[in-house]
């Protein structure tokens, strides 16, 4: 203890920090020898020391103070919460890094090609669609062209003839078969007026009985026409004749116009 | 040794203390909250006593504040209270702010830059509420003859050394050493007695 007699008298100068450097380097490198009793010694005074904040007046920070340093801690709080939610990065090995990132790779991947298939899938239904469309249209094309065939081969059909009235010349044929229905086929017809069509029309036998409007129908580039009523609306014994004219695009209820062809039906 | 560390303060607060620090380990926002309402108007005191300015003193204290926060993991409970420890911590960073603002800075080697080490309560301390402790040293340091409270305050709250002192109070360097001892040594003797 008689060694240590001549540091005691430093220690509460030590722990207040009043020492100079000369005496606190001494005292220090006495300490530094492991000498427990200055170091327990030395605590003390600290602890003494540190009791003389209480010597100072209490006073209040500003609320300002408080909210700057919450925030700033929230904030902190915040973000260094987020590396808390997922492992630490030297927890997540390479490989798995890679794996993440090659089913990222996959998934667009596999979203780009879905949605590539779903348009080639869309596409090919449109394709079809049309295809089976005009596949039907041809099939009815070709039952029209039988049904006319047969209509004009059948022995049975009755001849329409032109009538004597028939000023402009056109070159038609007509049949009717009692089982098949009409056909009316032209050749060298001119072209209808613009917005206008060639529309059948039925005349009754009936004396004063309105003629009966038919199908409409215009000829082709060469003047051509086949014209195929499948359900004539009467039967045969009570039309007179059939008769074209020309009506407004749309058809007519009523001829607006003299006939340009009557076929009479015998 | 350990016991007695945890009685330096009032059971209740150091317990509260205590958890509140064990809380703060896991960055519990709520008790930094309640750590700052506890102890901010003890530091502030302090700091404001040093520095006597209120703009410095309170960037101090948020420093002080701040690196509780961010550092909570370097105090080390078993070897100290709390306050005291922090205290500590705001001492020396008023000091060093003290020192920069006067051009008198130079390096302290026993004051590191960071953390203070742990202030470690004598066996002889009990417990007493900060209120009561508070009491206790304006008493002490009021009983003091009026050239060791100066001197001790010169040291304390302005980081004077003897030199220091002695130039400042144009007093012999021996009889400031003599003030500085015995009032620091009458200041124990209070404490004790008091206990």
């Amino acid at each position: 203890m008689k060694n240590c007699d001549q540091f005691r008298e430093l220690i509460e100068a030590y722990a207040l920090g009043a020492l100079d450097p000369e005496e606190r380097a001494v005292l220090e490198a006495h300490l530094a020898t492991g000498c427990s009793d200055c170091a327990k010694a030395v605590e003390e005074a600290r602890w003494l020391v540190s009791q003389l904040a209480y010597a100072a007046p209490e006073a209040a920070p500003s609320d300002m103070l408080k909210g700057r340093l919450m925030q700033t801690v929230r904030a902190e709080a915040q973000s260094q919460a987020r590396p808390h939610v997922l492992p630490a990065k030297s927890a997540i090995p390479f490989w798995l890094w890679a794996g993440v990132a090659a089913l990222l790779v996959f998934s667009i991947y596999s979203a780009w090609n879905t949605r590539h298939l779903q348009d080639e899938i869309r596409q090919a239904n449109d394709r079809a669609a049309g295809l089976l469309q005009e596949r039907q249209k041809t099939q009815q094309q070709l039952e029209a062209a039988k049904r006319e065939a047969m209509i004009m081969m059948d022995p049975n059909s009755v001849k329409i003839t032109a009538a004597g009235n028939n000023a402009q010349g056109l070159q038609l044929e007509a049949k009717w078969n009692p089982q098949w229905g009409i056909v009316v086929m032209g050749n060298k017809i001119p072209m209808p007026s613009p917005h206008h069509v060639l529309q059948l029309w039925f005349i009754p036998k009936a004396p004063g009985a309105k003629p009966m409007p038919s199908m409409m129908t215009w000829p082709d580039a060469n003047g051509k026409f086949v014209m195929l009523v499948s359900h004539p609306p009467e039967s045969m014994d009570n039309i007179k004749a059939l008769a074209i004219t020309e009506e407004p695009e749309g058809g007519s209820a009523w001829p607006t116009e003299t006939p340009r062809w009557v076929g009479g039906v015998s | 040794m350990f016991l007695a560390a945890f009685t330096s303060s009032g059971p209740r607060e150091v317990s509260l203390d205590a958890t509140l620090l064990s809380r703060l380990l896991q960055k519990d926002v709520s008790a930094f909250e309640q750590l700052y309402d506890r102890h901010s108007r003890l530091v502030y005191g302090l700091v404001l006593r040093i520095l006597q300015q209120a703009s410095t003193s309170e960037e101090v204290v948020q420093d002080v504040f701040l690196q509780l926060w961010r550092n909570a993991a370097q105090y080390d409970a078993s070897r100290g209270p709390f306050v005291p420890w922090l205290c500590t911590m705001a001492r020396n960073r008023a000091l060093d702010q003290l020192r920069l603002k006067s051009e008198r800075q130079r390096r302290r080697e026993d004051q590191p830059d960071d953390l203070p080490s742990a202030v470690v309560a004598p066996d002889y301390e009990k417990a007493l509420d900060e209120k009561r402790r508070a009491e206790r040293v304006r008493a002490l340091m009021a009983s003091l003859s009026p050239q060791q409270k100066k001197a001790i305050e010169l040291a304390y709250f302005e980081g004077l050394s003897h030199s220091e002192i002695a130039a400042t109070l144009k007093e012999p360097l021996g009889t400031v050493k003599s003030w500085i001892r015995n009032g620091l040594l009458r200041l124990k003797e209070g404490v004790q007695a008091t206990t």
